[in-house]
């Protein structure tokens, strides 16, 4: 009673948050464990079915397009979505005006802000054939015949890669900024004792002092790739589906759409375990847990 | 840094112009976009379906906006983006600072349980969980409410470790003493740390304030009446179902690209503003995970 006496307010604080995460995070959680294992109608009966749903899922040919749609979109923005930003954080860092430096970080933060029905929306115009500016400048300034990206399979997923780093590039190059900024300055003024030159000092000092940043941001960005879902949902049309639909798409056709709530569940639980998986590997791969 | 002024080599000036010439090039790749969508929802709407290249208003007129307005009655979709930016927002901001207010306790018992708690939400994809969470809304009987959007990552992980290290700069001392002069746990929650932790609210309401606006996920899932749609949801029908195949009717250029421009407004006005809440809570929030 003591302990209730003279900590119960900050229990008490902690209440509606413990509720909010039992009804909305641990409990659909299990929900859709058991319902994976169910023959899930909205009404009436729920017999339990064992792994047929996920027999039913690992039998859907869908299921493993969206699966290396996944893999392809999801490593490529991957790969993508680490380089770009590390090279203009290097690129931002030798810039010696600090009002340019400024600027750009700002101007190359604004896509982030947007939502994927924004940046979605400007990019369908600006690839349009008819009126896009990109095809424009094909057309004028290259004489080439337009093309029609987002009808096209085979720039569908390079569309999705792209506009992906296009929009989150100017984030996380602010966490790489900030990594290059907390290097130790002495080690600088050591290499330019020694004569190194500015490539020097960005091979010697800069990218090996950044190592660990690169390690968070990387496993951020694992942690992305399955949960893609807005970005396609937004950009995808018929043409392009089998190309771009990814497991969340998959899962959200099933379950949504089809209300097959069984086999979305199994489905999802797939990306649940793949994601965890994942992250194992890749903190393994770039021993996050000795930084 | 001033020795770096020093080095004016032919080659040194060549590369820092290439690589200002890297980044003006980067930076026209987000600029040119805007432009071209903010001059042609100035423009006409027979001058906004004429395939060139616009960057100034060809024919200026306000016709899409008022189309968008009018006829597309956008401002029902935009009033309930507004009550569910705003209500989500300051309940998110209210619950996630009193969980993290909690956890600056070094020895409050069941600590390291509740903390473990909070983790484990954090591991688990909200995407993973899509179908059982449309489930549990139904079973609530939440599908066609504004309240699904609402209690929809009413509460997360992130923001409460956000407001704990925000927290943890606030002096414990001070609060012992205040705990000595007799004020309770609500109290001085309230009026010490809240206000002495002022940047660590502004960091966490602008980020739930950005995400809220831009959410997409949860009204898709969600709600299927259309007077309960919200902006981005609205927008989608409007500028992009509407893009490649139209069916049902006709949307110039310029009421699309309207309809942009009137969604993006709140995010770019308090952008300027509060960059700098953003750098610190990317970077809190980077190393927290």
């Amino acid at each position: 009673m003591g302990l209730l006496k003279k900590y119960g307010a900050l229990y008490l604080m902690m209440v509606p948050v413990i509720a909010y995460f039992i009804v909305f995070a641990y409990y659909p959680l299990v929900k859709g464990l058991q319902t994976s294992f169910q023959d899930y109608k909205l009404m009436g009966d729920r017999p339990y079915v064992g792994f047929a749903n996920y027999d039913a899922v690992l039998h859907d040919s869908l299921f493993w397009e969206a699966m290396v749609n996944t893999l392809v979109i999801g490593g490529g923005i991957l790969l993508f979505s680490f380089i770009a930003p590390l090279v203009i954080a290097l690129s931002l860092n030798e810039v010696l005006r600090t009002w340019f430096k400024k600027m750009a970080q700002m101007i190359l933060y604004v896509p982030h802000l947007l939502s994927w029905v924004v940046v979605g929306g400007i990019w369908i115009f600006m690839l349009s054939p008819d009126s896009g500016i990109v095809n424009m400048i094909l057309v004028h300034v290259f004489h080439r015949a337009p093309i029609n990206f987002l009808a096209d399979s085979g720039y569908a997923r390079w569309i999705m890669i792209l506009l992906s780093t296009w929009k989150e590039m100017g984030y996380t190059c602010i966490l790489f900024l900030a990594g290059i900024v907390s290097i130790n300055p002495s080690l600088y003024e050591a290499a330019r004792m020694d004569g190194a030159t500015r490539w020097q000092q960005l091979t010697y000092v800069t990218l090996p002092q950044l190592s660990n940043t690169m390690k968070v941001v990387f496993l951020l960005n694992t942690l992305g790739i399955l949960r893609i879902f807005d970005q396609v949902f937004i950009l995808r049309n018929p043409t392009i589906a089998s190309k771009v639909d990814v497991l969340m798409m998959y899962t959200f056709q099933k379950g949504i759409l089809e209300i097959k709530l069984g086999p979305a569940a199994a489905a999802s639980f797939f990306v649940l375990v793949l994601t965890l998986a994942l992250t194992l590997v890749v903190r393994r791969m770039t021993r996050f847990d000795e930084v | 840094m001033s020795d770096r002024f020093e080095r004016l080599g032919w080659k040194n000036k060549a590369f820092d112009t290439l690589n200002g010439l890297f980044l003006l090039a980067l930076m026209l790749t987000m600029i040119i976009p805007f432009i071209n969508v903010l001059a042609l929802s100035f423009s006409s709407g027979i001058a906004s379906m004429r395939p060139e290249i616009v960057l100034w208003p060809k024919q200026f007129s306000m016709e899409g906006y008022e189309i968008v307005w009018k006829s597309l009655d956008i401002w029902r979709p935009l009033l309930n983006s507004v009550i569910v930016t705003v209500v989500g927002t300051v309940l998110h901001v209210l619950l996630s600072s009193l969980a993290g207010y909690v956890f600056i306790y070094p020895r409050l018992p069941g600590k390291r349980v509740m903390l473990t708690f909070v983790l484990i939400t954090m591991m688990v994809p909200q995407e993973a969980i899509m179908i059982p969470l449309y489930v549990v809304n139904k079973d609530l009987h939440l599908i066609n409410t504004l309240s699904a959007l609402v209690l929809s990552g009413l509460v997360s992980g992130f923001s409460i470790l956000l407001m704990r290290s925000f927290f943890l700069n606030v002096p414990y001392e001070m609060s012992e003493s205040a705990k000595i002069d007799g004020a309770g746990e609500f109290r001085i929650f309230l009026t010490m740390y809240l206000r002495l932790a002022a940047a660590g609210l502004a960091t966490v309401t602008l980020f739930e304030f950005v995400g809220r606006w831009n959410m997409f996920t949860a009204p898709v899932m969600f709600i299927n009446d259309s007077m309960k749609y919200t902006l981005q949801v609205a927008l989608k029908a409007m500028i992009i179902d509407t893009s490649s195949n139209s069916g049902t009717y006709m949307v110039t250029t310029n009421v699309r690209m309207a309809g942009i421009v009137i969604s993006i407004l709140p995010l770019i006005a308090v952008y300027p503003f509060v960059q700098k809440y953003f750098m610190k809570g990317i970077l809190l929030g980077a190393s927290k995970e």
